[in-house]
């Protein structure tokens, strides 16, 4: 295991030097503090830290959902895209086309069934131009994947943990999306269910060779990556 | 795409929404009722009015003015005018069947032929038989329905029409009669369905009529009394008339008010009655003079096409020529530019009351539009609420790569759903309501004593109310936007939500 892989033609997000900061109340709180990391194409990436260590938010940051403090001389590269430099447009589409995320309390959409909260997220990448039938064959085909060929017309109140999880992740990687964000997919589950999400993603990694970067603070869960950095104090050390 | 799914979603498991949505419909039907009420209010005054006076109308109040026929007959030849009629509007006590004590009201003395030709009194006329029930008569309660007073009915038809009785032994011969408004004197009880049951049958009944003349300086003369048979009675729905007007021969009101064609004593300015030496014993006698008869009013009714305020330019000119014509010979003379001589259309006759009816429903209108904003705070307080408590749902839908147009997109369609629900249902109970708003009115009437409809303060017996097209999409649509208006700081405010604060909110 390496904290830093060389950026390489191989290299799908580069972070370089990345500060992030919150304000709370008069109080100026540095979360991270000169982050740098590359992600390879393919790779499993886990980012391990305790609890307030950054790591969740150096994930909300590589998927374009927050933007790093200026003038540090934060970067994030994806690919050849600079995400500081995108425009607030361009990153919805960012988020909509190049990452999928995984989260610990799954945030799946109550109103809707299974199947519409793994279609919602093609619905919101195409917009107008959504063809219904061909999300509806994928998203069936992903959640047949994963088990949940029979629960389609479900809603997520009758669903386990387990199973509302890999409903997130099925929506997550709808949109066949670069880069697979999971943010404590198993922190919210026992140990058994963990260990099948964790297949889960397995799976996926060995069939698509999807790149995934994984935040936890599970010393186990994070060694079923390819490779582990450690987070502390908004700084990886090793 | 995922805004419309989510709108269903929303609208379709959520209780909330349906509260604003109930907003909108009520505030909508209370908008479209009481322009319906309102504006049907107007229109059938319009309407009213101009059934009983006709489009333009000569008037000379009180001692009126003589050679009518003359008149009648230059507006008659006019190609404007389809039809002129003398009348003469006047005061008068009228002492009912059973009644203890006289009651003063409009008296109208009238011709029934040329009366019918410009206002279609006949078709007013209460008391005749009825092939089939009114629209209103759901039940065929209506007394004109039954076989058993047919030929009653239409022997009181044809008094009405004539507005004469025969008289008692000689057929032949008629007498000259009243028609009273049908309300007059409260004889008649209204049924559901605007049906009338009569307590006492008026026609064939006799009144005791009460009129004082005036002479041409005004002044009251002896008062003239006579019992007369009543022949019929007429329903305008103009309260106003139904109850206080008393309808009766043109030759026998003149002859009651001293306006028929007679010799009478010659007076001077002063009032004074002008004498001369009787040649056979110098003794001072009264000089009589011939005067012809006269009416105060001569009503128009204008041919088909024909503007009201193009009738009255013209009739004004046909006056003019009139009374050249009749110069020296008209008593007291008029002429166009005597001010007691008016020229008017209908709705000038009645132009106060028109403006300020249409003042008064801008008034409503603006103020029930004014309460109807409740609906934009209600469906904004209810989206506040919603957004909040779909904070991690909106970080999400950011997440997964929503933008911030499309959150809002998303509220403000929201918005529109429940607009367009509370629009719809809103027009339909209005309709459902303005349509039966009379029914309901009884109703209320009779469980609750409540008289909301007062018939004495707004004129007609029955509510009118009238849902126009255009009116109620304007209502509609503003009920919509009202919705709208409620969603936009909500939809903005989910819009610019930070999505890693939405995602991690508790």
């Amino acid at each position: 295991m390496t904290t830093a892989a060389p950026p390489s033609a191989q290299t799908i997000v580069s972070v370089s030097n990345l500060h992030k900061t919150y304000r709370l109340g008069r109080v100026d709180v540095p979360v991270l503090r000169g982050v740098s990391l590359d992600v390879r194409r393919g790779e499993w990436l886990a980012i391990r830290g305790a609890s307030g260590s950054g790591k969740s938010t150096l994930l909300h940051l590589i998927g374009g959902l927050d933007r790093p403090d200026r003038g540090a001389g934060s970067t994030i590269r994806f690919r050849d895209s600079v995400l500081s430099d995108l425009r607030a447009g361009d990153l919805d589409q960012y988020r909509a086309t190049n990452v999928g995320f995984v989260f610990q309390f799954y945030h799946l959409l109550p109103e809707l069934t299974v199947l519409q909260n793994v279609t919602i997220a093609s619905m919101v990448r195409d917009g107008l131009g959504h063809k219904s039938s061909a999300a509806t064959d994928k998203a069936k085909a992903l959640l047949t994947t994963f088990g949940l060929g029979e629960r389609l017309r479900h809603r997520p109140a009758e669903l386990s943990g387990g199973e509302r999880q890999r409903v997130a992740i099925a929506r997550a990687l709808i949109n066949d999306p670069d880069v697979l964000l999971a943010d404590e997919p198993t922190g919210n589950l026992d140990r058994a269910t963990g260990d099948k999400i964790l297949d889960a993603l397995a799976k996926v990694r060995a069939e698509r060779g999807q790149t995934m970067i994984m935040v936890t603070h599970d010393a186990e869960v994070a060694s079923r990556a390819d490779r582990v950095v450690n987070l502390t104090d908004g700084r990886i050390v090793g | 795409m995922y805004q419309l799914l989510l709108t269903f979603k929303y609208l379709t498991h959520k209780v909330m929404p349906l509260l604003a949505a109930l907003a909108v419909t009520l505030c909508t039907a209370m908008v479209l009722i009481v322009w319906s009420v309102m504006g049907g209010f107007l229109t059938t005054f319009l309407q009213s009015g101009k059934t009983l006076i006709g489009d333009v109308l000569i008037s000379y109040p009180t001692t009126g003015f003589a050679h009518y026929d003359d008149l009648c007959r230059r507006l008659e030849a006019d190609p404007m005018v389809e039809a002129a009629a003398p009348i003469i509007e006047s005061f008068g006590m009228l002492q009912l069947p059973l009644s203890g004590t006289p009651r003063t009201g409009m008296l109208w003395g009238v011709d029934p032929d040329s009366f019918d030709r410009v206002v279609k009194f006949r078709d007013s006329l209460w008391w005749q038989p009825l092939d089939k029930p009114m629209p209103t008569d759901t039940k065929g309660i209506d007394l004109r329905l039954d076989p058993d007073w047919k030929s009653r009915l239409k022997e009181v038809r044809d008094w009405g029409n004539a507005l004469a009785v025969p008289r008692e032994g000689s057929p032949n011969d008629a007498r000259a009669a009243l028609v009273v408004g049908v309300m007059m004197g409260g004889y008649n009880e209204r049924l559901s369905g605007g049906v009338l049951d009569p307590y006492i049958f008026l026609p064939g009944r006799k009144a005791t009529l009460s009129v004082v003349p005036l002479d041409g300086r005004g002044t009251s003369l002896s008062v003239q009394s006579r019992i007369l048979p009543i022949a019929n009675q007429f329903h305008t729905g103009l309260f106003e008339l139904d109850a206080n007007l008393t309808l009766l021969r043109l030759d026998e009101l003149q002859a009651m008010l001293y306006m028929d064609e007679a010799e009478r004593v010659q007076r001077d300015a002063a009032g004074n009655i002008v004498t001369r030496p009787d040649p056979e014993t110098g003794q001072p006698r009264p000089v009589m003079i011939r005067n012809p008869a006269r009416v105060t009013t001569v009503l128009v009714k204008a041919k088909p096409g024909i503007t009201e305020p193009t009738l009255q330019a013209r009739v004004r000119e046909i006056y003019a020529e009139f009374a050249r014509a009749n110069q020296g010979q008209i008593s007291p003379p008029p002429d166009s530019e005597d001010k007691n001589l008016q020229v008017q259309t209908w709705k000038s006759r009645h132009g106060t009351m028109i403006g300020a009816i249409e003042k008064e429903i801008g008034l409503m209108l603006f103020l029930f539009g004014i309460i109807s904003l409740t609906a934009v705070f209600l469906v904004l307080a209810i989206f506040w609420a919603m957004v909040s408590e779909k904070t991690k749902d909106i970080g999400v839908l950011r997440a997964i790569g929503a933008s911030r147009r499309g959150v809002a997109g998303l509220w403000l369609s929201y918005g529109l759903a429940i607009g367009l629900v509370g629009a719809i249902l809103g027009g339909i109970a209005a309709l459902l309501i303005v349509g039966n708003i009379n029914p309901i009115h009884e109703w209320l009437g009779r469980q609750f004593g409540l008289v909301v409809w007062d018939p004495q303060i707004y004129y007609f017996s029955r509510i009118p109310s009238d849902m126009d097209p255009i009116r109620a999409m304007i209502v509609l649509v503003g009920g919509v936007l009202s919705s709208v208006a409620g969603a936009l700081i909500p939809a903005l405010k989910a819009a610019y939500m930070d999505p890693v604060r939405s995602l991690r909110f508790e």
